[in-house]
């Protein structure tokens, strides 16, 4: 479904290479965690992949279900079936979440070729997915996360990936400002979203999301490559040990 | 000694001098200069389908109004609800300004409204200019609010081809009057549009005064809002939506004249191609107006590089226990805003719009009549779409 090929990525605007040399293979129903250190490339990762702007991939491909994805724009790969869930989901004065969320979903389904989902389904769909993320009707009539905590705006992130339904999830440290409360409905909410044909990128810092979210398979990310990848237990490993030790080992 | 200036071809058919950048007031709009075309006071015919296809327009057709209609500057009977106007008893407030003497000489008259009683009603006054050789075309309306009364006024403005329209809005509230105002400014592309409202607060008053402005060629209007008695409370607010080589230039004076009252304006300005638009708020306080709150703000979303925005806020304090400010912002699109929203699938220009929308839609906070509320959102939803 992804494949990630010995990707360089540098900053636009200045020499600094962030990721080093890529590669990374993701099937179909696999939920893969990317684990490092801070600034081993975690977030650049995600925005490489979402298409954020001030960036520049000098070398190396990603393709996603064998198309080119770079030369996508980023209402193009969401059309795709590619969701990103920020790390710091942005405030949007002004644009109210339900509007915003048909808007979305609408938009994504004219480029599949889909009818526009009627009023009364949409309501429906969006009241179905808000009440199993404790996501409030008043949420939905606020603007875009605006106003909202920490864990609301988790929640309702996972709230659109849920309506929106993408192929590929990318949650950027989604556990980054939970509560354990919180974390566990965050995690809840991607594990009913996990099928045979939705793949899953978790990137984290930290081991504890992959007790709830249990992935297939664990990549450590260090200077901008994958220098280890293991099953559950190496997350475990590295929350003992740390990341020194695997880090200076693949210097 | 006086040096002689050679008359435009405007000054020439209108018989007086227009102002010019040298004035600081119109530094930003130099009507000497940007008028060229010989716009002598002319009065019109129209046909009825062409009436009533440009009232038709309006972006409050479907809100329950009161309406008068005006065409061509004249009162237009057989399409207006109102046509015996009180005669006015006001004192005209507009002697030596400068778009009421240009107003004059179009011998335009307006309706005289003495709203009293337990009035708590709508009226619309639409005006519209039918296509014909360019010429002034003027209004001067005169509205009182008795002490107590409730009001609420439209005044809406749609016209075809090229001339000069001027708008002079004079209105009294007595004290605990409560008086909404919402002027929708969609002359034709190739008009210019100048108006001066003029209003006087008594003790107690609320006002909600609103301008969307989005049509003409050339657009300036000057508000002056005076607060005559205490506790008043006004709030000023509009909208411009501009695109090509338009140019708005909105100048209000507040004149905080006695003690204990709030004032609040606030613009959202859009600019796209190589539109201009330039925000003058000037707030006075009196030496004895202490206690008085007085806030100003002003946002400019400059869609291109060629866009220019212009502000020049003037407070002029004389008491010392006050609470004044003043701010400005101009900038671009939000980069981080709109990456969001095509993360999540939505097109670049439905994005934009989005965006725009938004920003706009922040002005229309304080317009509290939810029909009007909406009929100004959906109006101003199809302007950005026709404009960005």
């Amino acid at each position: 479904m992804l494949n990630i090929n010995n990707l360089h990525v540098k900053l636009e605007d200045e020499d600094r290479v962030i990721l080093n040399g890529l590669t990374l293979d993701v099937k179909p129903g696999e939920v893969h965690a990317i684990m490092g250190p801070n600034g081993s490339g975690k977030s650049t990762l995600s925005y490489v992949l979402a298409g954020r702007e001030g960036y520049e991939v000098t070398d190396g491909s990603v393709t996603f279900n064998g198309e080119n994805l770079l030369e996508m724009s980023p209402d193009q790969r969401a059309a795709k079936g590619v969701f990103l869930a920020f790390q710091y989901p942005i405030e949007i004065p002004g644009v109210v979440t339900m509007q915003f969320l048909k808007v979305a979903l609408n938009a994504q389904r004219k480029v599949r070729g889909e009818k526009e989902l009627s009023v009364p389904d949409f309501m429906r769909l969006v009241k179905d997915r808000a009440a199993k993320l404790n996501v409030s009707q008043d949420m939905l009539k606020r603007p875009v996360n605006v106003g909202f905590s920490g864990g609301e705006k988790k929640r309702a992130e996972i709230l659109q990936m849920a309506v929106l339904e993408p192929s590929l999830c990318i949650l950027d440290e989604t556990d980054s400002g939970l509560d354990i409360d919180a974390l566990r409905v965050v995690a809840d909410g991607v594990n009913a979203l996990r099928s045979p044909d939705r793949a899953m990128v978790v990137i984290t810092h930290y081991q504890r999301l992959l007790d709830y979210i249990v992935p297939d398979k664990v990549h450590v990310l260090s200077a901008g490559r994958i220098v280890k990848t293991g099953g559950k237990e190496l997350a475990l490993e590295l929350e003992a040990n740390g990341y020194a030790d695997i880090v200076e080992n693949a210097a | 000694m006086n040096a002689v200036i050679p008359k435009t071809a405007t000054e020439e058919a209108l018989g007086l001098s227009l102002p010019h950048r040298r004035m600081e007031e119109w530094k930003w709009t130099d009507l000497r200069r940007m008028l060229k075309v010989p716009y002598a006071p002319q009065i019109v015919g129209a046909d009825q389908k062409t009436i009533e296809r440009m009232i038709k327009r309006s972006p409050f057709a479907h809100v329950k109004a009161k309406r008068v209609v005006f065409v061509n500057g004249v009162l237009d009977a057989a399409h207006s609800e109102i046509t015996n106007g009180a005669e006015s008893t006001l004192p005209s407030l507009m002697d030596n300004e400068d778009i009421a003497r240009i107003g004059a000489v179009s011998g335009g008259k307006g309706l005289n409204l003495q709203l009293d009683g337990n009035v708590d009603q709508t009226i619309e006054i639409i005006h519209v200019v039918t296509e014909a050789a360019p010429r002034l075309v003027g209004v001067h309306h005169r509205i009182s609010v008795a002490a107590g009364a409730t009001a609420t006024l439209l005044e809406t403005f749609i016209g075809e081809g090229d001339y000069l329209s001027t708008a002079i809005v004079e209105v009294t509230l007595g004290d605990g009057a409560r008086f909404d105002r919402v002027k929708v400014e969609c002359e034709s592309g190739k008009a210019t549009h100048l108006s001066h409202a003029a209003v006087v607060l008594g003790a107690n008053a609320v006002l909600r005064d609103y301008t969307f402005t989005s049509g003409a060629a050339i657009n300036r209007q000057n508000g002056t809002y005076r607060f005559a008695g205490q506790n008043a409370d006004a709030r000023i607010s509009g909208a411009f939506v501009l695109s090509d080589k338009q140019h708005a230039d909105t100048r209000l004076v507040i004149d905080h004249a006695v003690p204990h009252c709030t004032s609040r304006e606030l613009f959202k300005i859009v600019l796209d191609d190589h539109a201009r638009g330039i925000f003058q708020g000037k707030v006075i306080v009196r030496p004895d107006a202490q206690k008085t709150d007085g806030k100003q703000s002003c946002n400019a979303l400059l869609l291109t590089e060629t866009a220019e925005f212009d502000a020049k806020p003037e407070l002029e304090i004389y008491a010392d226990d006050v609470v004044c400010g003043h701010g400005a912002t101009a900038g671009e699109l939000n980069h981080d805003h709109m990456f969001y929203l095509k993360s999540r699938g939505i097109p670049e220009a439905e994005a934009k719009a989005m965006l725009v929308s938004a920003f706009v839609g922040e002005s229309f906070d304080s317009i509290e009549n939810e029909a009007i509320r909406e009929a100004l959102l959906q109006f101003s939803a199809t302007r950005l779409k026709g404009k960005t």
